[in-house]
């Protein structure tokens, strides 16, 4: 799954470099996990980390070290692949998201748990034992949905035309109600998904797939605004969708329709913000005009009286 | 560690029974290793089996004098790392004891297993199964005895077999997972003994061996030779009333191959997903493997 994802990623990264800024240490981690190595070595307390491919930073780096790391990520894979012939075609990690993905259909009945895993693994004729395999089980599944669902809306923005035509605060608003509905029908498990997302193992790949989630609604909505602070937009936009999330969690309207007005009314208080912002700034830009064209006046004045 | 000693002479034992694994054992080599000293495969299984004559009473007591009570934990590390489910499959290879096994049962049968069953699901449990093979009678009998202890003794979910690791009587793609603790060491031929784990094993089934491995660590390292070559055989000889069993011992330890060439060796026997965890520095590793 995480191959796929990191196909899907990687353009978007490269496409998107314009005007983001980071490492390329987040690049490499993405073409590690293209070619995840043959096995992987793991003291007692590093277990966890050892095998979770979305440690990545990945917003994006120099648009040169993007795309020549994934071309050489791609050459690799390939020399990889011609190198061991013999190789069993179904991967592990193929496998794994194949597992992870029949069990979404039981996560309803049986929640965020083992349970819904194992039964998961028989439908696709697996032997239940692979659900031992998974590095933080329950964790394993609720992040594959999470990054499933993120390729779902890269999807989405990809395809859909009449995004283009909304005015942008229209448009982050339209995207985060696209994603939160993909999470409607597991609304009434989704409490436990945030309780294993904010368990002290999970945060920190919680936390990376929002802001990638964040990141890609932002790409999506504007593609030349560099105005604000790349992180306030962000953050701001992340205060957004989680409070939303949660505002879902209790809303009994039919379709969810409160959670959808309330949603509305935050992004509106936000894009009124950024013109706030923007109108001060206009204001102090004035202001400094003004000041600097009349104190030189005024220090001639004094200086000629 | 004991189990260990064990298991070196179950398969030697074994070895004695069987002319094809003598056959075989002449295609190779007459000479072979016990602990540092190289000798004749039959002279081996003969002192192995003495070894193993000698010790078997103290054989629980000296397991936890030597590792302080921590294989108790190492082996609650592999049950938890199996993350047995109700309806299980198990083979326990070397497990004549049943140490292992009771874990898993216990495991199983733990009130969080319980509560997560579907209701449907209520034969379920009845449907698991646990076979501890072993190659040695004399094990498995202890471990029947314990088992009746524990108050297992009627549960139908404990399978005792006798069987060689090498040779295992269950059909392909049988089980849904396969544990090894401390015994694959003592197998003769370790590629034999993988390549049957991954043959009894269904597709998304997994491997998992808990061994005595090495330990890398500067510092710790020669505490643990001082431990194992000073102190381990003086505590045989107190408690066990033999010295050169556990010399041995902590010998046959030694000839075992390093976490990453033991984990290259099960990635060749066609396992995926090749891990190791070693536990207290290397003293123990977990490898595990899946099958795809």
């Amino acid at each position: 799954m995480y191959r796929l994802a990191a196909k899907r990623l990687l353009p978007a990264l490269g496409r998107r470099n314009s005007h983001f800024l980071s490492s390329s240490s987040g690049v490499r981690a993405l073409a590690d996990f293209i070619n995840p190595p043959r096995f992987t070595t793991s003291a007692a307390s590093e277990t966890v980390s050892s095998q979770n491919p979305l440690n990545n930073d990945s917003f994006a780096s120099s648009s040169s070290t993007v795309r020549s790391e994934e071309e050489r990520s791609r050459a690799h894979d390939e020399t990889q692949r011609s190198r061991s012939p013999t190789r069993p075609k179904a991967h592990w990690q193929e496998e794994q998201a194949r597992v992870l993905h029949a069990s979404l259909r039981h996560v309803i009945r049986l929640g965020w748990t083992d349970a819904a895993m194992i039964a998961g693994a028989r439908d696709v004729g697996m032997s239940p034992a692979i659900v031992g395999s998974f590095p933080r089980k329950e964790a394993a599944l609720v992040e594959f949905f999470m990054d499933d669902c993120l390729q779902r809306l890269i999807e989405v923005i990809d395809t859909k035309e009449d995004l283009q035509n909304l005015i942008p605060s229209h448009r982050v608003a339209k995207l985060v109600r696209i994603r939160l509905e993909m999470q409607a029908p597991y609304i009434s498990k989704w409490p436990q998904a945030l309780s294993i997302q904010a368990q002290p193992l999970n945060i920190p790949t919680s936390f990376k797939q929002r802001a990638m989630l964040v990141d890609e609604i932002w790409h999506a909505a504007d593609e030349e605004a560099a105005d604000i602070d790349w992180y306030v937009k962000r953050t701001v936009l992340g205060g957004i969708y989680s409070t939303t999330e949660l505002y879902m969690l209790t809303d009994t309207s039919p379709d969810f329709q409160d959670t959808w007005a309330f949603l509305d009314g935050r992004v509106r208080d936000a894009f009124d913000l950024k013109k706030t912002v923007q109108e001060v700034k206009y204001l102090a830009e004035a202001v400094g005009a003004g000041i600097g064209g009349s104190l030189p006046g005024f220090m001639k004045k004094v200086f000629n009286g | 560690m004991a189990t260990a000693l064990r298991s070196i002479a179950r398969s030697l034992r074994k070895n004695n029974i069987q002319p094809l694994c003598n056959s075989r054992s002449f295609l190779h080599s007459h000479a072979t290793s016990f602990g540092f000293k190289e000798v004749r495969e039959e002279e081996k299984s003969q002192m192995v089996g003495n070894v193993f004559t000698s010790v078997s009473s103290s054989y629980d007591l000296m397991n936890d004098v030597m590792s302080g009570g921590l294989h108790r934990l190492w082996k609650d590390r592999l049950v938890s790392k199996l993350n047995p489910f109700p309806g299980m499959k198990h083979l326990d290879v070397a497990g004549g004891t049943g140490d292992v096994a009771f874990r898993i049962l216990e495991n199983i049968n733990s009130v969080k297993n319980r509560a997560m069953l579907d209701v449907h699901d209520d034969n379920l449990l009845e449907e698991t199964k646990i076979y501890i093979c072993d190659i040695n009678p004399n094990m498995l009998n202890v471990g029947k005895k314990r088992a009746e202890e524990r108050g297992f003794g009627d549960n139908k979910s404990l399978i005792w077999l006798e069987g060689d690791a090498e040779a295992l009587k269950f059909e392909d793609d049988s089980m849904d997972g396969y544990t090894i603790a401390f015994g694959i060491r003592n197998v003769t031929h370790i590629e034999k003994a993988l390549a049957e784990a991954y043959r009894v094993l269904k597709r998304g089934g997994r491997f998992l061996c808990l061994e005595l491995s090495h330990v890398e660590l500067p510092v710790f390292k020669e505490l643990y030779d001082y431990y194992s070559f000073s102190v381990i055989p003086a505590l045989g000889e107190l408690v066990a009333g033999d010295r050169e069993s556990y010399q041995y011992l902590v010998e046959s330890i030694r000839r075992f191959p390093s976490q990453e060439k033991f984990a290259s060796m099960i990635a060749g026997a066609r396992f995926q997903k090749v891990e190791y965890e070693n536990l207290v520095g290397g003293v123990v590793s977990i490898h595990s493997g899946v099958k795809f």
